[in-house]
Parts: C-alpha cells; sequence; structure tokens
C-alpha cells in the first residue's frame, strides 16, 4: 500500500492542482504538502527496511506479451525511492523563492513527474519500467518548452529526440528479452535475470539496452543534449534532471545490464570504463573554463557521472556500492549546486560568471553556505561525497591501478574547476552593486540540505546498508558465470 | 580506560566547540572574546593531552568512536590512536596552536572578520588533531584534508586581493596532487592487506620481503603525498606564495604544524619505509635537492616572510633527508624544534611587520633592535638555534640528522653542512638588514604589545632550551625523544648511531665552525648597512637563476598551468562546439522525416499533452486495479 501511495499522493496532488488552479501560495503549499507525505512514506520504508526484497503487487495487465504490473523493491530500489523522497520537497520548495511561470501548472508538472519517476523504481516489470520511464520525462519536456531559457525550443527537441532514440532501443531490448523467455512469457524483472542468454546476443543487446542508460546520464560521447538543456532549463527542471533522472540510467544498468546480459557487460566492461573515465576527466577539463555558472555545473555533473558509470563497471564490491551510493550524494549535490546557480542568477540577472564577483563583504552568510557546497563537491572527507568517491576509487584499484589513477586525477581537476568558481563568484575586490545576502527562506532550502551532507557524511553506512546485501547478491551471479 | 577515551575525545572537541560557537556567532563576537575563547579552548586542549601523556607508558590505546564506512570485507572505524606518536604530536600542536592564539588576539585586532579568523584557526587546530590521532589512514585522511582545507581559507582569508586567492587554489590543487598519491597508497594497501588500520597494516607488512613491489609502490605514493603537504620537491612551490596569509598562519600552519604532516605520515609508516630501501634512497635525495634549494633562493628575498617560507622548505627538506636515512626519531626531533624556532621566526616577523604599519620588505627595515628590543632578543635567539649554535635547540636535532646522514651517505652530509652555512647566511643576513644598521623606511616601529611578546618569549625559552629532549649519549644525555617515540614508530628501534664518539664530536665541530665563519662573514656584508643597494643588474647566470626560484614557478606554468587552461577552452570551443554539439543535431536532422511526424502530435497545447499523461497513468491505474 505503501508503494502505491507513492505514486497516488502526487498524481492527487498534481490533478488538483489542475482541475483548481488555485492562486501561488496555494499551489505551492499543496504541492510542498505532497512532497513532504511522500517523503515521510520513504523514510517510513527506509527505517522499516528489513533486508530483503519486497514485492508489494503482482498482477496480470497484457498477458500475452508478459507486461503485469508488479511493483515492489529491493536495497537498491529504495535507495533510489528515498533519493526521490528527500529531494522533491526541495525541488518543490526551489519554487518559492525562484519561481517560473503558473505556480499551479508548473507544480503539476513537477508532481507528474514525480509519481513517474517513484514509478520507475518500483516497477519490477521491464515494460512497467519502460512506460513510467518515458512518462517521467513528458511533464519536463513541457516545463522546458514554456519556460526554458534562450533557444529553448531547439534545444528541447533536440534532447527529446535524443531519449526517444534510446527509449525506443530500450522498447526493442525489453519487448526482444521477453520474447526469449519461456511461455508464457513474462517481461518481470526475475523472469528476465533467470534468462541465459547466448553470449553472441548479450554481446550487441547489451548496446541496445546501454544506449538508453547512457543518454540519460550521460556518458561521452552520448552527452551533448545534457550541458545546453540543463544550462537553459528553469532551475527546477534542471534539478529533476540532473538530480533524479540522470540516475534512471545508473539504476537502469544494474538492474537491466547486469541482470540480463552479463556476459555482455563483462564482454564491453573495459570499454565502456574507458568511456566513462574519458568523458569525466573530458568534462572536469571543460568546466574549468566555463564562463557560465549553470553550464560549469552542468560540466561537473557528467564529470562525477562518468566515474560513477566506471565504477559499477568494475564488477566488485567497491565499485557498485560506491557508484550506488553517490547517487544519493550527487542527487543532494545537484540541487544544492543548481539552487545555488539560482540564486547568483536572481541576483546579478544571469549566469555569466563576469557579472559576478566581489561580492562577499555583501554576502557573507551566502559565501559559509556556498563553500560548505563547495566542500562537498570537492568531496572533502565528512561530507556525504567522500565515502563514494573512496569506494569508487577502491573499486577502480582492484580492477586496475592505472585506471584507478585515471580516475583520483579528478579529485585534482574537480578542486581546480570548484575553487575557481567560488572565486569567480565570490572573490577579489568589492563590486558595487546591490546583492542580498541569502535570506530566512533560501535558509531554509539550504540548511537542511548541508546537514544530509554532513549527517551522511558522518554515517555514509545509512545509504550504505540499503545497497550492501544487493551488490553481495550481483556479485554472486557474477561469480556463478565464470 | 575510559577515561582516557574522553580525555582522547576532548582534546579535539575543545577546537571544534571553538569553531562552531565562534563560527555562528561571528558577527556578536568582539576580537577580544573571539580571540580569548578561542584561545582559552585550545589552551585547554593543551592541558588535556598534558594529562594523557603524564598518563602515558608506552601503550597504545584505540578510542572508538563509531563505525564509519561498512562495506563488504571494508571496515573504517572512526577511532583514534593514542600512542607516544600521537601524543608527541597533540602535545606540541596544541602548545605552540595556544601561544599563537593569544598572539593573534593582538595581531588580527583591527581585522573586521577578526572572528571568522578565530573560527578557521580553531577548525585548523581540530583538523590537525584529527591527522595525528587517527588510528587508520583514512582518519587521518580526514585530518590531512581537513588542514588542507584551511589552508586553503586561510591563505586567501584577505579575499579582495585576487592575487591571495590564486596563492589559496594553488596550495590546495597542489595539496591535491599530493593526495592522489594518499587516496591511491590506501587503496593499495587496503587490497594487500584488508584494513587501513595502522597497527594490523604494520603488523603484516612487517612480515613481507624488503624491496617487494607493494611496499614500493605504497611508500612511493605515500611520499608523492608528503611532498605535496610538507612542500618537498616537486610540489613545494605553493608554500612561498602561502605567504599571503596573516603571518599568525605562517606561523601555525605553513611553519610549525601543517607543513610536517609529511613527516608524521613517515614515521607512522616507518615499518613500510624501513622495507623499502629503495624508495628511502628517493626520500634522502628529495629532502637534500629541497633543502639546498630553499637555503639557495633564501639568500635572495627581500619579503621578510619570503625568506622564512623558503627557510621553511630547506629545514623539511632536512627532515625528509632524516626520513631517508631511517632517523625517524632524529626527524620528529627536528620537526619539534623547528616548531619552536621557525614559528618564533614568524611571529617575531609578525611582531616587526605590526611596528612598522604593515611593511615586508627588509630592505626597507634596520635598525629596529633598539625600537623592538623583546622581537629583537627573542628572533635572535630563534635565528641562533635555527644556525645550529650549541647549545641552542636547533644544534641538536640538526647535528642529529646529519650525524645520521653521515653514516649513510657522506655525500648527503657534505650537501646538508653546505645547506647549514646557506642558513646561517640567508638568517644573519635577514637579522642584520632587520634589526642592525640604522632604519631605512618612514614608518615609526613601536614594540607590539604584551599579547603579542609573551608568545615570543615563551618560544624563545622552549627554543633555546628544547634540545633538552633528546641530549645524546655523548653529552651525557639519554636521548628521552628516541626512547619515548620507540613504543609507537617500529623503525626507531632500528635508528642506531655506530659512529664512534671522536667522528660525531669532529662532525659537530666541522658543522659549528663553518656555520660560525659563514655567520662572519654575513656580518661583515650586511652587518653594519646604512643603506642599500638595488640588485645589480649583471649578476652571473646561477645568481640570477636561483634569484628566479630556480624558475619553477615559470616551468610549473608552461608546462601545467597554460597548457591545461588553453586544453580547457579549446576542448569546448573545439571538441564540444563544433564536433559533439553538430553531430547531436546532425543525428536529429537525419531523424527528420520522423520528427515531422512526432510534430502533428505536439500541437503545442499543453493542456492536451496532460490530459494525455493524465488519461495514461489512469487507466493503467484502472486495468491494474480492474485485473485484480
Amino acid at each position: 500500500m505503501a508503494l502505491l501511495a507513492l505514486v497516488l499522493i502526487p498524481l492527487i496532488a498534481a490533478s488538483l492542482l489542475l482541475a483548481m488552479r488555485p492562486a501561488a501560495a496555494t499551489a505551492r503549499g499543496l504541492a510542498l504538502v505532497s512532497t513532504l507525505l511522500t517523503l515521510a512514506v520513504v523514510l517510513w520504508l527506509w527505517y522499516t527496511w528489513a533486508g530483503t526484497a519486497v514485492t508489494a503487487y503482482s498482477l496480470d495487465w497484457v498477458p500475452a506479451w508478459g507486461m503485469r504490473f508488479t511493483i515492489g523493491y529491493g536495497g537498491i530500489g529504495l535507495l533510489m525511492l528515498v533519493l526521490t523522497g528527500v529531494l522533491f520537497p526541495f525541488i518543490i520548495g526551489t519554487g518559492y523563492k525562484q519561481p517560473v511561470g503558473d505556480a499551479a501548472l508548473v507544480n503539476a508538472l513537477l508532481l507528474y513527474s514525480q509519481a513517474a519517476l517513484f514509478g520507475v523504481f518500483m516497477a519490477q516489470n521491464a515494460f512497467l519500467f519502460y512506460i513510467f520511464f518515458e512518462l517521467s520525462l513528458i511533464p519536463i519536456f513541457f516545463l522546458l518548452l514554456r519556460w526554458g531559457g534562450e533557444h529553448k525550443r531547439a534545444i528541447t527537441i533536440r534532447f527529446f529526440l535524443y531519449t526517444l532514440l534510446g527509449g525506443l532501443a530500450l522498447l526493442f531490448s525489453i519487448a526482444y528479452a521477453t520474447l526469449q523467455t519461456p511461455a508464457p512469457h513474462s517481461a518481470d524483472f526475475s523472469a528476465l535475470a533467470a534468462l541465459q542468454l547466448p553470449a553472441a546476443t548479450q554481446q550487441w543487446l547489451f548496446w541496445t539496452l546501454f544506449l538508453a542508460f547512457a543518454i540519460k546520464m550521460p556518458i561521452f560521447p552520448f552527452h551533448s543534449w545534457q550541458p545546453e538543456t540543463y544550462t537553459m532549463a528553469p532551475t527546477q527542471g534542471t534539478m529533476v534532471l540532473s538530480a533524479i533522472m540522470g540516475k534512471m540510467g545508473i539504476y537502469g544498468i544494474v538492474v537491466f545490464l547486469f541482470t540480463i546480459v552479463p556476459i555482455g557487460t563483462a564482454y564491453w566492461q573495459h570499454l565502456v570504463i574507458g568511456l566513462s573515465l574519458f568523458g569525466a576527466v573530458y568534462a572536469a577539463v571543460i568546466a574549468f573554463r566555463q564562463d557560465d555558472f549553470k553550464r560549469l555545473v552542468a560540466y561537473s555533473s557528467m564529470s562525477h557521472l562518468g566515474l560513477m558509470c566506471a565504477a559499477l563497471f568494475t564488477w566488485n564490491a567497491y565499485g557498485i556500492s560506491g557508484g550506488l551510493y553517490q547517487t544519493f550524494a550527487h542527487g543532494v549535490l545537484m540541487v544544492c549546486l543548481f539552487y545555488i546557480a539560482g540564486m547568483m542568477e536572481q541576483r546579478v540577472g544571469g549566469n555569466d560568471l563576469a557579472r559576478m564577483g566581489g561580492l562577499k563583504t555583501r554576502m557573507p552568510r551566502f559565501a559559509l553556505l556556498f563553500m560548505l557546497i563547495v566542500g562537498n563537491a570537492i568531496s572533502m572527507p565528512l561530507t556525504q561525497s567522500f565515502p563514494g568517491e573512496w569506494l569508487m576509487f577502491n573499486g577502480l584499484w582492484q580492477l586496475n591501478p592505472w585506471i584507478a589513477l585515471a580516475g583520483v586525477v579528478l579529485i585534482v581537476l574537480g578542486a581546480i574547476y570548484m575553487l575557481y568558481v567560488y572565486q569567480r563568484v565570490l572573490l577579489g575586490p568589492d563590486r558595487d552593486v546591490a546583492v542580498a545576502d541569502a535570506d530566512g527562506e533560501e535558509h531554509f532550502m539550504l540548511v537542511p540540505l548541508i546537514a544530509i551532507i554532513f549527517l551522511v557524511g558522518l554515517f555514509p553506512n545509512l545509504v550504505l546498508q540499503l545497497v550492501d546485501a544487493p551488490v553481495q547478491q550481483l556479485l554472486n551471479t557474477f561469480t556463478s558465470l565464470h | 580506560m575510559v577515561r582516557t577515551d574522553l580525555l582522547a575525545m576532548l582534546v579535539p572537541a575543545m577546537p571544534l566547540l571553538g569553531t562552531l560557537i565562534i563560527g555562528f556567532g561571528r558577527r556578536k563576537f568582539t576580537a577580544n572574546t573571539a580571540g580569548g575563547l578561542a584561545t582559552v579552548l585550545v589552551a585547554l586542549s593543551f592541558v588535556l593531552t598534558l594529562v594523557l601523556f603524564l598518563g602515558h607508558h608506552g601503550e597504545r590505546h584505540i578510542v572508538h568512536l563509531f563505525n564509519w564506512i561498512t562495506v563488504g570485507e571494508m571496515q573504517i572505524p572512526f577511532t583514534f590512536q593514542i600512542d607516544a606518536l600521537s601524543l608527541w604530536m597533540m602535545l606540541f600542536i596544541t602548545g605552540v596552536a595556544a601561544l599563537i592564539h593569544g598572539y593573534s588576539i593582538g595581531y588580527m585586532h583591527d581585522d573586521p572578520r577578526v572572528a571568522t579568523f578565530f573560527a578557521q584557526l580553531n577548525l585548523f587546530t581540530f583538523a590537525m588533531l584529527l591527522l595525528v590521532m587517527g588510528s587508520n589512514f583514512l582518519v587521518t585522511f580526514i585530518g590531512w584534508e581537513g588542514v588542507g582545507l584551511c589552508s586553503y581559507l586561510l591563505i586567501g582569508f584577505w579575499y579582495k586581493t585576487p592575487e591571495f586567492n590564486y596563492a589559496g587554489r594553488k596550495a590546495f590543487v597542489m595539496n591535491r596532487i599530493g593526495d592522489v598519491g594518499m587516496v591511491l597508497a590506501m587503496a593499495l594497501l587496503f587490497l594487500q592487506f584488508g584494513t587501513l588500520n595502522y597497527a594490523p597494516v604494520m603488523d603484516k607488512a612487517g612480515l613481507m620481503a624488503p624491496n617487494n613491489p607493494v611496499v614500493i609502490t605504497a611508500t612511493l605514493l605515500l611520499f608523492l603525498g608528503a611532498t605535496g603537504k610538507s612542500a618537498q620537491i616537486p610540489l613545494l612551490t605553493w608554500l612561498p606564495d602561502a605567504m599571503a596569509g596573516p603571518t599568525p598562519v605562517s606561523a601555525l600552519i605553513h611553519a610549525a604544524t601543517m607543513v610536517t604532516a609529511g613527516v608524521f605520515l613517515v614515521v607512522r609508516s616507518s615499518v613500510l619505509y624501513e622495507l623499502a630501501p629503495y624508495t628511502q634512497q628517493i626520500v634522502l635525495w628529495v629532502g637534500v635537492a629541497t633543502a639546498l634549494f630553499g637555503a639557495t633562493v633564501g639568500l635572495f628575498q627581500n619579503d621578510i616572510k619570503k625568506v622564512l617560507a623558503y627557510s621553511t622548505v630547506s629545514q623539511l627538506g632536512y627532515m625528509f633527508a632524516a626520513m631517508g636515512v631511517g632517523a625517524y626519531s632524529a626527524g620528529m626531533f627536528h620537526v619539534t624544534t623547528h616548531a619552536f624556532f621557525k614559528a618564533l621566526l614568524f611571529l617575531g616577523a609578525g611582531s616587526v611587520i605590526h611596528a612598522l604599519g604593515g611593511e615586508q620588505d627588509i630592505r626597507k627595515m634596520g635598525g629596529l633592535k633598539n625600537t623592538t628590543r623583546t622581537t629583537y632578543v627573542t628572533f635572535l635567539v630563534a635565528t641562533l638555534a635555527i644556525a645550529g649554535i650549541p647549545p641552542l635547540s636547533g644544534f641538536f636535532s640538526k647535528d642529529s640528522i646529519m650525524a645520521h646522514a653521515f653514516q649513510e651517505s657522506p655525500l648527503a652530509y657534505a650537501l646538508l653542512v653546505f645547506a647549514a652555512m646557506l642558513t646561517a647566511l640567508y638568517m644573519f643576513r635577514l637579522l642584520f638588514l632587520t634589526f642592525f644598521g640604522t632604519y631605512r623606511g618612514k614608518a615609526h616601529p613601536h614594540e607590539s604589545p604584551r599579547v603579542m611578546t609573551v608568545p615570543l618569549v615563551v618560544l624563545a625559552v622552549l627554543s633555546a632550551v628544547g634540545g633538552v629532549l633528546n641530549i645524546p649519549h655523548i653529552f651525557g644525555g639519554n636521548e628521552w625523544l628516541k626512547h619515548h617515540l620507540i613504543t609507537a614508530a617500529d623503525g626507531v628501534a632500528n635508528e642506531d648511531l655506530a659512529l664512534s664518539a671522536a667522528t660525531e664530536y669532529g662532525l659537530m665541530a666541522l658543522s659549528t665552525i663553518l656555520v660560525v665563519l659563514t655567520i662572519w662573514y654575513a656580518w661583515t656584508l650586511y652587518g653594519k648597512k646604512t643603506t642599500l643597494d638595488g640588485e645589480p643588474a649583471d649578476m652571473p647566470f646561477l645568481k640570477r637563476l636561483i634569484a628566479k626560484r630556480w624558475m619553477l614557478d615559470e616551468l610549473y606554468a608552461y608546462l601545467f598551468e597554460r597548457p591545461f587552461s588553453w586544453l580547457s577552452r579549446h576542448l569546448f570551443t573545439l571538441g564540444e562546439a563544433k564536433v559533439a554539439v553538430p553531430v547531436t543535431v546532425g543525428t536529429g536532422e537525419a531523424a527528420q522525416g520522423f520528427g515531422e511526424w512526432l510534430r502533428k502530435l505536439q500541437n503545442g497545447n499543453t493542456s492536451f499533452y496532460l490530459f494525455g499523461m493524465m488519461l495514461g497513468m489512469v487507466l493503467l491505474l484502472l486495468i491494474t486495479l480492474l485485473s485484480a
């Protein structure tokens, strides 16, 4: 029941918003209450998690195609539900200080997206997963098309076509794999995982599956939609895209690739790690000289995701646990950074870093908040990013020390661009412009996020315990392969 | 044991508490309350450490706080290790930090962000304590990164000057390059030993054959980390730039404590280094080369703090030379005495700068021994100590390193003696130009307030008598510090000096005579200067090269900074804008036929889409419920 509630609460709230079209304040309040309710539900699920996978419902839907309405969660799915549940109140909250357009409509779109995202992470049937996977994007498209920045139409359509391409490949792969299951066909994850496809099939099926996830994260060279989209999207849209939707790629890799095409994964492992790490370094180098704050954060996000993807493909406990753990840490970080970017955009009227600098004297509170977030972005120990990076580096090292070196270089590159952007936003000779310091509402957003940063940094086991057992199970399947 | 646990937790808790209280109340605190509170808390840490220290009898006690990272086979607890080594570090860190905090009350009194300063200085002390107290590599790494961040913040404390911000970033990034080594070393050690706790790692490593690839790689990687934090070749150019920070920061972070973290790490891992003679050779020669580098460049600096910065680089070189010849306790001895006299030198320099209203150029000083009497006398003590004049502390610690170096490699010894002569030369040049002759500036020099001079006097006493900590056998001493540390660092046990008493006396006499001659030479050059000529235009090539700091900064700019910046620009303008995006757009155009079809659906009416979407979701649910 709790699982259905996760989908229904935002769905009902969104529909109410659309039907009643209340004033902005009411609309935001309703949306916030709805996301807080879902937060309470995921926290309860987290608290009561007993370490075993739960299947809530499994109902026939379109039996001929193996489509069943199967929902449930294991530790990894729960991690993603927690991520979605924890971040959405903040994403809705962003609308208070950084409103875009018609509050009722915007919040309805965000809530529809949340409902679909919950669906993605609780679906236990590949078709159901696919449907939610595509549904979650649609409201965001509208958000981008209506309230994006410059060139919103061209960029959104490019983004749409790109993800559509990935989606179709995914749909095809799911259909193909389902047809390989013994009759009556089933697209339930458990049935697909039991498939033992021939090695030759796995080698090509790997790519049709991987394409969708690689675009979603995104991984080099499938990333070219991302920087422009993140830059022009309204802040809340960028948050949903970067903090949660990108993670559907990570989740998909673990749920689909590792279980359906393990031999294919092993076959292409090094190529994917190479691409991911190359892209991670490439994006980190580019980020240094970006003049647009949001685009800089977009490249830094791509850099982090590259490392996470590489870590997953190491196929050892540290790499996979670290990569999964980092989905949470990275999600929180992205909400923080894009919120900060949004605050600056409002204050100086754009994302151009040339308009910033010399503001620290006027914004001491903001400077402290930003510095704490920068500390997280550069993975200072005792912030939440550090345990993830440490585990990922261990995963890479256990695969190959040279690959690990390529990964660890990122801690230098990350420091280079993050400290530089901090300087360009705030430091330098005082600039004679009237900007306000962070106010109460903004503290209301950032202080809890920063509290999460340190709480999880001090006690990463809160998150790691979710993935520990499932990762061990995955690894057992891998060992049985060899 | 419970009492030890509690005390051990309280030691770092004090400065952390200070950071939080002062940090949150920074707008309400006056300079004196913020500074007073910060100082008292660090002094309390010192007292608590002293209690721990006096109750300690060579045992190793692990204080378990909580389990930090647990995944698969990996269990990383958040634990402290209280043993002879960590206690010794804690003792001088909190002691020197308390003095410098107190001094800062006077020095930073008029700064508008004085409370922030003390919050950050307290945070630094907290991180430094974590670094030395950690019972595994990863807890040490928390402190290791923490001190790096505080260093960054405090170097760029006066954030309105872009050069200072650059200096802060440079320090952090160069440290991070070293950290790549640290992280990889930890990954290697974990893979090899299945744990990162010091005790089991060292126990298991002790069973391995000498010079095996694992130990060599691990020690080299750890040493890379040490070169960053402790400003050794090749990662040293950040330290002179770090002088942009307020002078107490230079004294505490960039002279007495943080920069010795690399030495501490090597001593902590002495078992590994003992097994890797190959690495030891590298450490020795990097140390010797850095000692010479710092000492030569120090000769040509005119900024009082820059002279001292290069001097620190040089002295750290001595410490690593000691590590390279396996003289761990000698190195730790020099770490300690250096903390006394170098902190004193920086604080003295700060007092001079304070007296002259911010002037740092020694060419515009002179004759200050009459106007700033206490500063002069204490500065003189520190200068004699660093030059190695008996019986001051620097004599004993430096001599101990040089004797061990002689035993290992007479060439290294000769070079270190030469560096010692250069040390005497640049230090007495500094002393004479600052305090002797006649005043060449325009300010009105005045002695600093009590709150600043009292720490000077305390440090001067410590610099003078610090040698008693480790008096060698030939002087009838019992090498107390060595016997203290032997319980904590196994490498110390192998540290015996096999030289005859006559050789030891000979070496001491030789270096002392050479140093005294050098001081006399410095006196003839700079002792009675009333005016100062500019640098001669036709300096010989070598001299010019040294004056330009061996061109290392320029070399790095051409080799790394500029290419990196160029790459960052062009990967974006070429890689992204000209390749990646057009390819995507091309894909889009190829799919245009498909796009046309899509466009018919995309009629731009948002409500239509929403309706469709809702319809879909409702249908989905209906089907589910009906089929139930």
